[in-house]
């Protein structure tokens, strides 16, 4: 028979009372804008995306660039290579469906999508992607 | 029970178009996962020690086939590497199973059973 241990711990019932962040959900935040040469402020969309995430979700985590490519079908298939930064978020999925908070990181995705003058804005929520082309209010 | 997630709901929510499933275990974006996992759930304990998941409570004995513990030695060291974090094998495995876990509802559970079943007659 296996040996087990077991050990409690006070905190552990606060910490599931709200649900386990088990669901994760990633931002692309780009480095162009659709032409794919326009360079757009990128540090400052990262920082406004993990100031976002903190506020709807509670936490976020940013890392280096990565490399990517998005073929732009509106432009003859164009490819637009660019350097995009990947912002990770765990939350719950109570959370995720909350409409108010899912209002918030849309509103986000659509002011990014305008202001980078991007094509798409890209999201991944569990295990769907989910793009984001209609950037009006 | 696992709370389902509706992914009709978020896509109505973000006002925003459902593209379809990702498949996100392997790769450059599964390795940022794991580490995403690692930094998010990790903590030092409060008596010190090595950084782990409080929520990680039980302990069993799991027996492993020799290459998946190689494997999971050689991909917990190259999370070392580019992380910094001090991930063990165990954890890795630990990581892993718990996602997979979480990601079969009732109705693979079901199927599961279904197919053992028929599979043992």
């Amino acid at each position: 028979m296996a040996k087990t241990h077991t050990r409690k711990r006070a905190g552990a019932a606060g910490v599931l009372r709200g649900g386990r962040k088990r669901i994760l959900v990633v931002l692309f935040v780009p480095s162009v804008e659709r032409d794919g040469n326009t360079p757009i402020d990128q540090p400052r969309w990262v920082d406004l995306s993990l100031e976002m995430f903190g506020r709807v979700f509670g936490g976020a985590t940013a890392y280096p660039k990565a490399k990517g490519v998005w073929r732009d079908d509106e432009r003859g298939g164009a490819l637009v290579k660019d350097e995009p930064v990947v912002v990770h978020c765990y939350t719950t999925p109570a959370d995720v469906q909350d409409q108010r908070k899912l209002g918030e990181v849309g509103r986000f995705c659509r002011q990014m999508g305008r202001e980078a003058h991007q094509g798409e804005v890209g999201l991944v929520i569990g295990d769907e992607y989910f793009a984001i082309r209609d950037f009006g209010d | 029970m696992t709370t389902q997630v509706d992914l009709n709901k978020v896509a109505k929510g973000l006002r925003a178009r459902r593209r379809g499933p990702v498949r996100a275990s392997g790769g450059y974006f599964g390795a940022m996962q794991l580490l995403a996992d690692v930094e998010a759930r990790f903590r030092v304990p409060r008596g010190g020690g090595r950084p782990t998941d409080p929520n990680w409570t039980e302990r069993r004995l799991v027996p492993l086939a020799p290459r998946t513990l190689k494997r999971l030695e050689e991909i917990a060291a190259r999370l070392r590497e580019r992380a910094g974090t001090n991930l063990q094998p165990m954890q890795l495995a630990a990581l892993l199973l718990e996602r997979t876990t979480e990601r079969i509802n009732e109705n693979d559970a079901e199927e599961l059973l279904r197919q053992t079943n028929a599979g043992s007659r």
